[in-house]
């Protein structure tokens, strides 16, 4: 109904296509946007907030991917890939003594089998990552909703490491939305990223 | 059966999902592939077990109007079969398709999940997969159930992956001031996050998720039809990778989007109404890009939002000038 509403106003039948100001354009767009009412239903995440993401993960490290084996696993031999980091500094669960740690994907080659789970995050040796994890000895654990539970590390503009894109955080303004290009939210310093990760746990405790 | 796969599929060497909409390509000898299906009808099974609420009967009678609504675009060409009911599971790498639900407390944030296995020789689907995460509850009421996920609006999505398309990021969020994050409103069926319980209303495809389709199983008019808008965004002269790019009718309100898919920043969105569209060029900052892009690509997220200064037109049946859109950084 708010489409058909809206849309009514946008109607341009004798529009002049190559003169419209870019103004224009902006507050014609911007208002188009407001106008999808529609509501989007389930489709594959459940989104979950920063801290729930921190709370419910049993094992956060920030490192460096070092190895990647695919394998068949399970009675219906199904594909999965088992990934080791090294661990450059463990956030949450690992052992400070671990030097590593391993979790499994749904995905993977097995010579000439490739099993894509589509969401599901690759890795490749040399990969900088923070990893959320679910589960714990005996089980290998994995990640935190799929790639909800990985955020990478790469180097900006001055070579700095930084986490893209920012989680998504509340900043304590009450509903806000989330526009995208906000100048605000920037990729973060992986330093900050880090304390940020931190200061939940603590705050957890 | 595992056998015959064996010998059908040379090789699979699948790789990320780029190209518009998003479609899902593969890279073979330095060409890339586009992946779908080549073989119609295409058979699928649904597992013979059900969960509480929903019987495998229900679930059945559920997906194949999931199905249905896709094979009901009139400018694609698509059609399925069911084959029946199979005690296989959705993760089995079996040559068959099968959907089903299936428990998977290790992935307690999401509701359900597609999977391929594909020749990469030719880009075809041999299997596809779709299992629905029991861990939750679920729904087949025509109405909705306001505590139950509607199973037909996630299978119309997971069909969209099914057959060949990634996920659109045709869509609006908010937080709130716990950091709880909600879906708002959006412009595609493919959007990959979850509005909740109850809704019903992705069992409707949206403009963007028609022209995904149609552009990947044209059918009829489809291209002769509709009109392409092509360009590039660029920040400092230099291509900017993954940027989504929303074409926006205003005569219709139609929103379809693409990415820059190209170090060069090139995109193109096809499956356009014939007309003027208004382009916005936005970062992808607010999402997983896993979801979307495989990590492999240096994907840019770090500029403004920005709008081409003029109205693009889309003519009919063809591309025009391919336009050019500079990002400032953020």
């Amino acid at each position: 109904m708010l489409i058909a509403t809206q849309n009514a106003k946008f109607r341009m039948r004798n529009a002049n296509y190559r003169s419209c100001a870019s103004a224009r354009l902006t507050c014609l767009l911007l208002v188009a946007f407001c106008a999808m009412a529609r509501s989007a239903s389930a489709t594959v995440l459940l989104p979950a907030d920063f801290t729930t993401v921190v709370a419910e993960s049993v094992t956060i490290v920030h490192g460096r991917v070092v190895d990647v084996s695919a394998g068949l696993t399970g009675p219906r031999r199904t594909i999965e890939s088992l990934v080791t980091v090294q661990v450059i500094e463990s956030l949450k669960g690992a052992s400070t003594t671990d030097t590593t740690v391993t979790f499994r994907v749904p995905n993977g080659q097995v010579g000439r089998y490739r099993r894509v789970l589509i969401g599901a995050p690759e890795f490749a040796r040399g990969d900088e990552i923070v990893v959320f994890l679910h589960g714990q000895a005996p089980a290998i654990p994995t990640l935190f909703g799929l790639s909800q539970g990985v955020y990478r590390v790469v180097r900006d503009a001055r070579a700095a490491p930084v986490v893209i894109p920012a989680p998504v955080s509340a900043r304590g303004i009450g509903v806000e939305r989330v526009v995208r290009g906000d100048p605000v939210r920037r990729p973060m310093p992986v330093d900050e990223f880090v304390r940020q990760v931190h200061t939940i746990v603590e705050r957890r405790r | 059966m595992r056998s015959l796969l064996v010998g059908i599929i040379a090789a699979v060497l699948f790789s990320q999902p780029l190209s518009a909409y998003i479609h899902f390509n593969i890279t073979e000898r330095g060409q890339s592939i586009v992946v779908k299906w080549q073989r119609m009808p295409v058979r699928w099974f649904a597992k013979n077990s059900g969960v509480p609420g929903v019987t495998a009967s229900d679930f059945q009678a559920s997906v194949s109007r999931a199905f249905a609504t896709w094979q009901a675009v009139p400018t694609a060409s698509i059609s399925f079969q069911f084959a029946g009911f199979t005690g296989a599971e959705p993760s089995d790498e079996d040559g068959i398709s099968v959907l089903g639900f299936q428990s998977n407390p290790g992935m307690d944030r999401v509701l359900g999940a597609t999977g391929f296995i594909v020749d990469v020789t030719t880009g075809e689907i041999i299997e596809s997969d779709i299992f629905f995460n029991s861990i939750f509850p679920w729904s087949t009421s025509a109405a909705g159930d306001p505590l139950r996920f509607d199973l037909e609006s996630v299978a119309v999505h997971e069909i969209g992956h099914f057959l060949g398309l990634g996920h659109s990021a045709l869509g609006e969020t908010e937080v709130d001031s716990t950091g709880d994050r909600r879906v708002l409103a959006s412009g595609a069926v493919m959007f990959p996050i979850s509005f909740g319980r109850g809704v019903t209303r992705d069992r409707e495809l949206q403009p963007d998720d028609i022209a995904g389709v149609s552009a990947l199983y044209p059918d009829g008019d489809f291209e002769s039809d509709t009109g392409v808008v092509r360009g590039r965004v660029s920040r400092n002269g230099v291509g900017v990778v993954g940027a989504h790019v929303i074409a926006f009718n205003p005569e219709t309100g139609h929103l379809i989007a693409a990415f820059t898919l190209t170090r060069n920043g090139d995109f193109e969105i096809a499956g356009l109404t014939p007309g003027p569209h208004i382009i916005r060029v936005e970062p992808l900052d607010d999402g997983d890009i896993g979801s979307f892009f495989d990590a492999s690509d240096p994907i840019d997220v770090a500029f403004r939002v920005a709008f081409h200064d003029r109205l693009a037109v889309a003519p009919r049946g063809g591309a025009g000038d391919a336009i050019s859109v500079a990002v400032q950084p953020k």
